[in-house]
């Protein structure tokens, strides 16, 4: 799941998968904008079918939170 | 000591120096760049592109990021008389092709750029010259000299270059800053991009307020920009109407808690529905929420301050200060009356005098009134509205309709997002009908229950006649529909 989720964000950004590390943040790459990151977050909730709870999308801020949360999710 | 009489936004800035030396300018993450030092390194690179042999009038094209050099560049060459070509660093490359080999840059700047025919140079090692003079200024520069040149977002047909001369540059950062309250005691986060209009221009404002500018890289992480908002106790920024719906939807009401401290949110680009006009009006009840009606042409033409406007929140305002004209004027540029609609016309201090190509200036001016191509009217009270963009319009019939009448009455049904434009009318009767393209999603009604909702709202002959659901609504990077990719 893990490496579905650094896919992800890899195809919607159009970057290598190598720059998605867990420490990365929105914000870091020009790619990962607010338009970005609202891709970032409709893909895997259809592609992974999860829904992020509303109100712990402001704390998804990191590769490292999207892979948690959605590992919190699927597990629940 | 920077000399430029050419520039009141450089004599500012050399003022600022002078009387605050040790105040911080630009905050630039753990960099804190003071007014003197800001003034030296605006010296300092001019002294390095005096080197690289630029001369007054000569194209220097800036990539922008959202680094530090990249103002000193900017600054240099208006201390120059060189012209900078300001484009983004995101741009698609043929766009980026089709402005170099229109404005002939003798060398660009920016980081990993790389242009066929023009010499590229890094933004990192621009301030390392030593070359510093009193004065690098050798030819005489004027304020008529065109400072900037800016290309169009391009809604409609090929990027058109906008010619800014350095009066009016200073002229549209002086008026905002007489509208907005912008002053020296203020903190301002940049997150928006410089590579337009809007944040150039709010970088510009800050400057010359001799106020203190911190560079955020853009609004995605939204914990971190409320953190700068915290640490460095920011006292206003700028955004455009995208921006607030993602700070909506993924922080709530969390913004609030900087209400307080907030003096001033400056907002534009794009229209802003009157619910989040209201909802914002409520977060900041101290705020100065200022919104202006503008274009890359005329900057900061008209502007509302919702507080002040709170039984007309659908107008776009009065002139930014005396120095501004607006006038509604008819198809012969004629003035019309008030309370009837025309094309939106612009005259003043900021206003761009002429397009790079001289072919972009035709039709576009009624003697030295801008056209914006913008539908609207002005009310008894001088203020003023906008009903559509004019070449956006559809007519039905002889019955012109605004395309984002439709769209808001679509997406007050809930809809996500959806774009209408003019499609010719199958029964060949009314010559164009309107076509709505709507954003897909789970919980979106049925056609059927919009077109039944929409009865009560809008008259007939302006509901739609044809509809197609979409994946993607094609928006220009500050928020505006692109209308022009759903009719190919």
């Amino acid at each position: 799941m893990e490496r579905q989720v650094k896919e992800i964000i890899a195809r919607v950004l159009n970057v290598d998968i190598g720059v998605i590390t867990d420490t990365l943040s929105s914000g870091d790459i020009p790619q990962w904008d607010s338009v970005g990151n609202l891709a970032i977050i409709s893909t895997i909730e259809q592609e992974l079918s999860v829904e992020f709870p509303l109100e712990d999308l402001f704390d998804l801020t990191s590769v490292r939170s999207i892979i948690d949360e959605v590992n919190k999710i699927l597990h629940d | 000591m920077i000399n430029a009489p050419h520039s009141s936004l450089l004599c500012n800035i050399a003022e600022h120096a002078i009387s605050t030396p040790d105040k911080t300018a630009i905050v630039e993450g753990n960099n804190r760049i003071s007014y003197s030092r800001l003034a030296g390194s605006i010296q300092r690179v001019a002294g390095y592109m005096c080197a690289l042999g630029i001369n007054r009038g000569d194209r220097v094209l800036l990539v922008a990021q959202k680094e530090v050099e990249f103002i000193y560049l900017y600054f240099a060459s208006h201390l120059l008389g060189a012209v900078n070509v300001v484009v983004d660093a995101s741009s698609p490359r043929e766009r980026l092709d089709y402005i170099a080999s229109v404005t002939k840059p003798v060398v660009a700047f920016g980081n990993d750029v790389d242009i066929d025919g023009c010499r590229c140079l890094p933004f990192r090692g621009v301030e390392a010259s030593d070359r510093v003079g009193d004065n690098p200024l050798a030819p005489t520069v004027n304020a008529a000299d065109v400072a900037d040149v800016m290309f169009t977002t391009g809604t409609t047909g090929a990027p058109k270059g906008v010619c800014l001369t350095h009066a009016n540059v200073a002229a549209s950062a002086s008026n905002t800053n007489g509208f907005i309250g912008t002053v020296a005691t203020d903190v301002e986060a940049l997150a928006l991009p410089l590579s337009h209009s809007f944040g150039l221009g709010r970088m510009r404002c800050v400057l010359m307020a001799g106020a203190t500018l911190v560079l955020v890289g853009n609004f995605a992480n939204l914990k971190s920009f409320f953190n700068v908002l915290d640490s460095e106790r920011v006292t206003g920024f700028g955004m455009v109407p995208a921006v607030w719906q993602y700070i909506k939807r993924l922080s709530g009401r969390r913004i609030a808690r900087f209400a307080s401290q907030l003096r001033y949110i400056e907002i534009g680009s794009a229209a802003l529905p009157i619910e989040d006009k209201h909802l914002l009006m409520e977060l900041f009840p101290n705020t100065r929420l200022c919104m202006h009606y503008g274009l890359t042409e005329a900057s900061r033409a008209l502007f509302v301050e919702f507080h002040a406007y709170e039984g007309n929140l659908d107008a776009i305002g009065r002139p930014a200060s005396s120095l501004v004209e607006v006038c509604i004027l008819d198809d012969n540029g004629q003035a019309v009356a008030d309370g009837v609609d025309g094309e939106i016309c612009v005259r003043g201090n900021m206003v761009a005098r002429s397009y790079f190509l001289p072919r972009d200036n035709e039709n576009s001016y009624f003697g030295d009134w801008f056209r914006t191509g913008d539908w609207g009217h002005r009310d008894p009270n001088g203020v003023f509205y906008l009903t559509g963009r004019k070449k956006e319009l559809i007519n039905v019939g002889g019955e012109k309709v605004s395309p984002a009448a439709i769209e808001n009455a679509i997406i007050s049904l809930g809809v996500a997002d959806c774009a209408c434009i003019a499609v010719p009318d199958p029964g060949g009767v009314l010559g164009e009908v309107p076509k709505a393209f709507l954003l897909r999603s789970d919980d979106a009604p049925t056609i059927e229950e919009i077109k039944a909702g929409l009865s009560g709202l809008i008259p007939p002959h302006e509901i739609p006649a044809q509809w197609e659901w979409t994946d993607c609504i094609p928006r220009t990077s500050s928020g505006k529909i692109q209308r022009l990719k759903l009719k190919q």
